[in-house]
């Protein structure tokens, strides 16, 4: 008798600690049934460099939009899974996720090879599945159909964005050193198809294929200090890029041939390089520090701001992106006027605009594929002497994307090669 | 030119790997989390220690001492627990420890990927042969084989090396003669930590220091060790040379196939000769 007392007013305890957190959300809170996401993405090892501040982005506009009364009156809620950078652990947290949990939407990846994973069983599965922070342009090109989205930038837009770049510097011999996997040759392709286009005389003098996650880069800066190339461009990144800056710069390559990387500018790379950074070395990036990008976009700074506070760190590239993809959904669901798998699917495919603190960003109809602003930048020392990009130029991702007839062509080739 | 060192630091790492299995009869799988943690470590000393010339050398000093200690921790409270179980249970266990450290580097040192700056004075490079050769190389072409011959010394000129060796022949031999071997083996197993570390300590400034740096070089590690013989003092050396030049050259001459070139080679040595260059047969 007495243990059964004892429990009920434990659980009243209970039920008034819940009243009282209900009603401090205060009547602006969301307060429907809440819209679940299924949310995968390596958030153990050696990605989590990227996928931290890019959680810290998607859950910071999540508050947002639930504090603002979430969307059609109901929350939105993020369910987190890790897929260790393994293409079946992600498949296999989709299936519970889809199965178990009954999320109404799947979203992440950072790898590409994750991200094709789930986008198969989407496909399959018929869910949607928002593809938030991997770059393959395979993922709504080649292997698009109805049920993946891509919220962020895809590797076409802003390698061409920096081959637009580099075209207009007076090189013509070029080589390359790239990962040998998917995002390395999607790299290399779209950089040399683009800048040929642009720039007829072009010449590939050598190319340079290490492993992905080799530590020892010396063979390959000896044959690019050989190949007697004007320039080159480097789609190794990460860990991998630091080692190779660091082991390439006693050689003076830098100094010889001109360097153009697809991400030294990131400062996962740029913060640990320090004193040894590749001054020069011309690259994308999200220079929100910058002051011309802060004239540009005037509302950046407050953001900047608000995610410090959050974060307690610097903004990334990728917070930007977790950021920007909450509200894209939400804005889908919001055009939808449903939740329902299809008529989200019939808002995307319309297609709309969204106005972020850096700028615009489209999602288009046609391949439900973002086009967000690109920056090119020059790394140089700042008065601390600290790395950081500058002379930012700005070029948006709709004037250099492939076009939608284009992206049909794709899709019909590479339907063409399954048959 | 660059592969002797690449071969040095190879060299550093699998002697110890192959030290603690010679005489434990463990496969030490955490080895390469050992050589990460060593890394770390060279991080975060140089960046606490005043930014002076000493300091990179006194971090360098210092790091592997903090794995030494780690590693004797870990064989005092985990595997002297399991000596005497099955070789499964111990592979289990040191595996284990991989994922373990692996997440406590996440949680001491945080997601971001960090580097340690070169000593000014040997950040640029040298000529030699007409061909820039980076400085800091030279150091690490002048550190190892100066731990290889205090290794050989150690080993062979001291009481300590007599019975380190006399433990990888016959154990029971020598407990039998009233060595305390409970003691050897921590102490042999902290040497080997201590060889990782500065392994991890010296190669930081060489690459980037970030999680999954400790995968690359356990499976390279354990390709040396294979091919030098385990447990073989000298093998690990010519292995390690091997398997740098190998490295570098194989690169150069047969770019699309280099990464299997390393494995074939340990293909053929399994073959002629199954217990390594420089092992000897299992009884």
């Amino acid at each position: 008798m007495r243990r059964r007392l004892r429990y009920s007013s434990q659980g009243l305890a209970i039920l008034t600690i819940l009243l009282v957190v209900l009603w401090s959300a205060g009547p602006a809170a969301a307060q429907g049934k809440p819209i679940r996401i299924g949310e995968i993405n390596s958030y153990s090892g050696l990605a989590t460099v990227y996928t931290f501040p890019y959680k810290e982005g998607l859950l910071m506009a999540a508050k947002e939009i639930n504090d603002a009364g979430g969307v059609l009156g109901r929350p939105i809620e993020f369910i987190f899974r890790d897929d260790k950078l393994k293409p079946d652990e992600a498949v296999k947290a989709a299936r519970e996720l889809v199965g178990q949990e009954k999320v109404d939407f799947l979203a992440g990846c950072i790898s590409s090879g994750v991200g094709l994973a789930i986008s198969a069983y989407a496909k399959e599965a018929k869910t949607l599945y928002f593809a938030t922070h991997c770059q393959t342009s395979r993922l709504t090109w080649d292997d698009g159909h109805k049920y993946v989205a891509h919220t962020t930038n895809n590797v076409n837009q802003y390698i061409r964005a920096l081959a637009k770049k580099a075209a207009t510097l007076p090189y013509k011999k070029w080589a390359h050193i790239s990962p040998d996997y998917e995002y390395g040759h999607n790299v290399w392709d779209e950089f040399i198809a683009y800048l040929k286009q642009l720039k007829p005389d072009v010449q590939v003098m050598q190319e340079n294929w290490p492993k992905l996650g080799e530590t020892d880069h010396s063979s390959y800066i000896t044959a690019l200090l050989q190949s007697n190339a004007d320039a080159f461009i480097s789609a190794v990144w990460g860990a991998q890029e630091i080692a190779f800056v660091k082991q390439a710069r006693p050689f003076g390559l830098f100094d010889k041939v001109k360097y153009v990387s697809a991400s030294v500018g990131n400062p996962d790379e740029l913060d640990p390089l320090g004193k040894e950074a590749p001054v020069g070395a011309l690259t994308p990036g999200f220079a929100w520090y910058d002051e011309g990008m802060q004239k540009r976009h005037p509302k950046l700074a407050e953001w900047v701001k608000k995610y410090e506070a959050r974060a307690k760190k610097d903004p990334t590239l990728g917070a930007s992106w977790g950021y920007a993809s909450a509200y894209i959904i939400v804005e889908a669901i919001k055009r939808a006027k449903s939740a329902e798998t299809d008529k989200v699917i019939a808002a995307l495919g319309e297609g709309y605009e969204m106005e972020f603190p850096w700028g615009k960003v489209i999602m288009r109809g046609c391949d439900m594929q973002a086009i967000p602003p690109q920056w090119v930048g020059t790394v140089k020392m700042n008065a601390q002497g600290k790395p950081v990009l500058s002379d930012i130029e700005e070029t948006h991702g709709k004037d250099v994307i492939k076009s939608c007839d284009e992206v049909a062509k794709i899709r019909a080739v590479a339907a063409e090669k399954k048959k | 030119m660059s592969g002797l060192s690449v071969g040095m630091l190879l060299f550093l790492v699998s002697v110890g790997m192959s030290l603690i299995f010679g005489v434990t009869r463990i496969v030490n799988l955490a080895h390469g989390a050992f050589y990460m943690v060593g890394a770390y470590l060279m991080v975060t000393l140089v960046e606490l220690l005043p930014d002076r010339p000493w300091a990179f050398w006194l971090a360098l000093l210092l790091a592997p001492v903090g794995v030494a200690v780690l590693g004797g921790v870990i064989e005092v409270g985990l595997l002297r627990l399991i000596y005497r179980r099955d070789p499964l249970m111990q592979l289990i266990l040191t595996f284990g420890l991989i994922l373990v450290i692996g997440t406590l580097v996440l949680l001491v040192w945080g997601p971001d990927n960090k580097s340690v700056p070169r000593p000014e004075a040997l950040a640029g490079s040298v000529k030699i042969f007409g061909q820039p050769f980076p400085s800091y190389y030279l150091l690490v072409l002048v550190l190892a084989p100066l731990v290889a011959v205090a290794l050989w010394l150690l080993f062979y000129r001291t009481r300590w090396g007599m019975l380190v060796r006399a433990a990888t022949v016959d154990r029971e031999m020598l407990g039998a003669l009233g060595v305390n071997v409970a003691a050897l083996y921590t102490q042999v197993f902290v040497f080997g930590s201590w060889l990782a570390g500065f392994g991890g300590a010296l190669a930081a400034p060489t690459v980037a220091v970030a999680l999954g740096m400790d995968g690359d070089v356990l499976t390279t590690a354990f390709v040396v060790v294979v091919i030098g013989g385990l447990g073989s003092f000298a093998g690990s050396f010519i292995g390690a040379l091997l398997v740098g030049l190998l490295q570098s050259f194989g690169i150069l001459i047969f770019p699309a196939v280099s990464i299997v070139l390393l494995f074939a080679l340990m293909a053929v040595v399994l073959i002629v000769r199954p217990w390594g260059l420089l092992g000897r047969p299992e009884a």
